[in-house]
């Protein structure tokens, strides 16, 4: 555990008795992009919320570099950037009083590079951030989580309200932090192509509970989708572990299973199906598999 | 801790402003009640203005928490380099500083006055120093209930906390007096009211 930057271990979150986050348990090792996907009110923000300390976990315990979450010391909250969805900024202020206030709470600030990053967005010092449109206000917090050289940065849903121009810029960068050595990201997205392009794991969460958490290529690799065609009807039951979907229509069978190997590809021939191909999926077909309503969990780092 | 203090002030600057004003009338009604002897008119204004002072910090701690829930300042400031504990440090202190630098003016134009009419200040020394320390603590106990009351949604229930709290403040001092039972209970008020907010401030969320 000790030089994991990210730790959660079995947490679990109830709002007004309804259960948010349902036993998560992962880790994000020490220089990865982990992106953390999830349909909206799957528990993201909520898991992102409680890694910063800023809401009480019901149980169930996180570590952010080493430190439990709820006891962080100013020392590690420094150490690690955060852009919050919604863009938490205090929306009286005028954009210079802000950063001038960040600058004062920082461990350290990289003037010369939020002196860039502040040139390539364009903004205003002198408007008070209410009067910011949303995609300024996401490139000043961007700037801001990145002007403290964060060994940890956590991003929730950084690009939302970007438009394509800001949010290439913006991947451009994480990418730039996470080449200088050591750094961590772990975001959270709506956007699976962005996903897709810079994160090297990937965690599904779904209804509170993570059904997938591996790397990209292993999710790839590991979640494939058949269409079976059997010379009669489509049999109820495969009798196969960890089918993720299962849709029948007459003879023809669509069906999307987790580890899919030489076991379950036996178990399918006692079937005898006429025909058997594999339709090539994306991370977003992946991603509309595992958050359907009737999915299972399916990838774990321990099955993988 | 210095940027959060300095962040407390300019944002708070109405209130440092208000309490600026009220004891320059104090130190204005001093001095004329001491050169043209308006004892029984000075004493009126000197203890509504008295009263304003605890109703200015009341407000100010119940300001302070106010808008933090309602412009979410802490859910900025605790992802910073500081602690939620920093963040209430930095609002009392504000409040410290804040009566420190009414209250010292204050003090030395009425210790002038006593000194420029012959009053032997040796004879005095232990009520100066009482009535002082009970005017700085109730100042105190006055932010601390707007600190208590100051963190909700509502902003009735604030006002009318503030108002019952610093009623029941001003009674109790009536009641009292200024003197060594009055500072011990203010003092247990002051640690009992601090001790409840810092604890419900750092198990909230932001």
């Amino acid at each position: 555990m000790a030089g994991t930057p990210i730790v959660i271990d079995n947490l679990v979150k109830y709002y007004d008795g309804r259960c948010v986050l349902d036993g998560v348990s992962l880790q994000v090792p020490r220089g990865c992009i982990y992106g953390l996907l999830g349909r909206n009110g799957s528990g993201k923000t909520t898991m992102i919320r409680i890694l910063l300390g800023l809401e009480p976990p019901t149980r169930g315990r996180t570590l952010v570099l080493g430190e439990d979450s709820m006891r962080l010391s100013a020392n590690t909250h420094g150490r690690v950037g955060y852009v919050a969805e919604g863009h938490n900024l205090i929306q009286s202020y005028r954009v210079g009083r802000l950063i001038s206030l960040c600058k004062g709470l920082s461990l350290h600030w990289n003037d010369e590079f939020f002196g860039r990053l502040i040139e390539t967005f364009r903004l205003p010092m002198d408007r008070r951030v209410r009067e910011l449109s949303a995609g300024m206000r996401a490139q000043l917090n961007l700037a801001l989580a990145m002007a403290i050289d964060p060994e940890l940065l956590i991003l929730d849903d950084p690009t939302l309200g970007l438009d394509t121009v800001a949010r290439r810029q913006f991947l451009e960068l994480a990418i730039d932090v996470i080449q200088r050595q050591g750094r961590t990201i772990l975001f959270s997205s709506h956007i699976l192509g962005d996903v897709e392009r810079i994160a090297d794991r990937v965690g599904i969460l779904v209804a509170g509970k993570i059904v997938a958490d591996c790397s990209l290529e292993e999710l790839k690799d590991r979640v494939k989708k058949l269409r079976v065609i059997f010379p009669d009807r489509a049999p109820q039951e495969l009798y196969i572990t960890e089918i993720i979907h299962q849709q029948t229509q007459g003879r023809e069978m669509a069906l999307t299973v987790a580890n899919w190997n030489a076991q379950k590809q036996a178990i399918l021939k006692t079937f005898k199906p006429e025909s058997c191909t594999e339709v090539p999926m994306t991370l977003e077909d992946i991603f509309i598999e595992c958050t359907r309503p009737a999915s299972s969990p399916v990838l774990q780092e321990s099955e993988v | 801790m210095l940027a959060l203090i300095q962040r407390e002030l300019q944002d708070h600057l109405v209130y440092i402003v208000l309490a600026g004003l009220i004891v320059a009338v104090m130190i204005a009604v001093a001095i004329l009640t001491a050169c043209w002897g308006m004892a029984p008119a000075g004493l009126g204004i000197g203890g509504a203005a008295t009263a304003l002072l605890l109703a200015l910090f009341c407000l100010l701690g119940a300001a302070q928490m106010y808008a933090d829930r309602a412009n979410r300042i802490s859910a900025l400031l605790a992802t910073l380099a500081v602690t939620r504990t920093r963040i209430l440090a930095a609002r009392v202190l504000t409040a410290v500083v804040l009566i420190s630098a009414i209250f010292v003016p204050l003090l030395v134009t009425v210790v002038a006055i006593l000194y420029s009419i012959g009053t032997p200040l040796t004879l005095y020394r232990g009520t100066i120093a009482e009535v002082s320390v009970t005017l700085v603590l109730t100042c105190l106990a006055g932010h601390c209930i707007g600190l208590l009351a100051g963190w909700t949604a509502n902003r009735t229930i604030p006002a009318l906390s503030v108002l019952f709290g610093m009623l029941l403040l001003m009674s109790f001092v009536i009641v009292k007096g200024f003197g060594l039972a009055a500072i011990g209970l203010l003092l247990l008020f002051i640690v009992a009211s601090l001790l409840h907010v810092w604890h419900r401030f750092t198990s909230v969320s932001f």
